[in-house]
């Protein structure tokens, strides 16, 4: 699982990359974890590399909305491939999620 | 003062239980209830072993080892058969505490009966060890009981044997701890290291099970679903194998086979989306048209019938966990 971070106005975009599953999902919910630590109010998750999500990464992107939630900030997910859409509709994720189809229009909303 | 340390260490110890449950699978309604029937069960349990010294003449001694461990533990034990009987306990975690919920209503009415016929002679080494001992004691027999009867429920046909193996290990531990082989002091320290370890390695494991089950579940069930609505299901393996059941089958039972299975993966989706916000602190989702859906699901499993059911095992199997994930959609 690879995260890269990018600063794009008061936005902090976190593009990443891989699969998001039981083995990975340790290491990415710490390295999330420090992230938000440090204080991001507005942090958009850019899901274009992410080409498998389970329940275990599921759990990360709630803890995510939640901490966001916690300190009045915003959550945005965008670019999330057609497959790994289906999950979130198929499974009433996308009712919790802020999902926008690309990057241009979480920064806008 | 000293009458709290009688009641309050078993409701902590409950609070903790209650508090470790990450996934919040026990429902305080039923928790209430459980607390309500242990207290119950104490009169009950009164009743019953004061009838069976007026009629045997038993002394205090086997009445406490021998006849209060089994008449206490078989009455406290069967609202937890009601509860797996009506699929409201899933695992072992919500199990325990359940059990540990009856267990500490009994304690807290047998404490209150011994304050109130004490009086003054209730004093604080008796409260700490009716308190610390005896109260977690009578919790920790009946959660003890609940965990093997869940293993034996999770096992297919080992339900009995489960309940069984269960009540005997509630009535021999609660026998052993009324034999007093030990300083009741001793005793006590003895159960206030041990339970909370027992606790903690069955909670640890338990999660471990529920997390893995949910993450090979959920993908699969996706999975399966996907290729439902994209209609690639005749294409995958199962799709071949409902195929085959052209053969033995109506097509207008194949027909409800078909919906019952599709429509039993997007309720159990839905069903583990809500234990997935449950464990993250978020509300549980309930779409305005789940109950039909779940009406619906009952009406085709009543039409496709045993067979059907049967025949459809090799896909998905109605067991007890499946029937209280949807269980969960009801509530």
């Amino acid at each position: 699982m690879i995260v890269n971070k990018e600063k794009l106005n008061e936005h902090l975009v976190l593009h990443i990359e891989g699969r998001l599953d039981t083995t990975q999902s340790d290491g990415f919910e710490k390295e999330i974890t420090e992230i938000l630590d440090q204080g991001h109010d507005k942090v958009i998750l850019d899901c274009t590399g992410l080409n498998y999500i389970s329940s275990s990464g599921l759990r990360i992107f709630l803890i995510i909305q939640k901490k966001m939630m916690a300190s009045g900030g915003q959550f945005k997910v965008c670019n999330l491939q057609p497959a790994i859409k289906e999950i979130f509709d198929m499974s009433g994720f996308s009712m919790i999620f802020n999902i926008f189809p690309d990057l241009d229009a979480a920064l806008k909303a | 003062m000293i009458i709290a340390f009688g009641f309050f260490p078993v409701l902590l110890f409950l609070l903790c239980l209650f508090l470790l449950d990450s996934f919040k699978l026990v429902s305080v309604r039923w928790l209430v209830a459980c607390l309500a029937w242990g207290i119950v069960s104490a009169m009950l349990a009164y009743v019953v072993n004061t009838a069976f010294v007026a009629y045997t003449g038993v002394g205090y001694d086997a009445l406490t080892r021998y006849v209060a461990p089994v008449s206490e533990e078989i009455i406290k034990v069967l609202f937890l058969f009601f509860l797996v009987a009506r699929r409201q306990i899933g695992f072992m975690i919500d199990a325990a505490i359940y059990g540990f919920a009856i267990g500490t209503g009994f304690a807290l009415a047998e404490n209150s009966w011994y304050y109130l016929q004490l009086g003054a002679d209730f004093n604080v080494v008796l409260a700490i060890v009716r308190g610390f001992g005896t109260a977690i004691m009578h919790g920790g027999v009946v959660a003890i009981c609940a965990i093997i009867l869940m293993e034996g429920v999770q096992r297919s046909n080992a339900a009995f044997t489960g309940a069984v193996v269960g009540v005997l290990a509630a009535i021999v531990l609660h026998s052993a701890f009324n034999h007093f082989v030990f300083n009741p002091l001793l005793m006590t320290m003895i159960i206030l290291v041990t339970l909370p370890a027992v606790f903690y390695v069955v909670f640890f494991y338990a999660t471990k099970h529920l997390q893995n089950w949910l993450e090979v579940e959920f993908s699969n069930e996706v999975d399966m679903l996907r290729m439902i609505r994209m209609g690639q299901f005749r294409d995958t393996k199962a799709g071949h194998y409902l195929a085959t059941l052209k053969e033995h089958f109506r097509s207008e039972v194949l027909v409800d086979m078909y919906c019952f299975f599709s429509l039993y993966l997007e309720l159990s989706i839905k069903a583990k989306r809500n234990l997935l916000l449950k464990e993250s602190g978020f509300p549980v989702i309930m779409e305005p048209d789940i109950k039909d859906k779940l009406r619906e699901w009952k009406t085709l499993r009543r039409q496709i019938g045993k067979s059907g059911e049967m025949a459809l095992w090799p896909l998905v199997r109605m067991n007890h966990r499946e029937l209280w994930e949807l269980n969960q959609l009801n509530a």
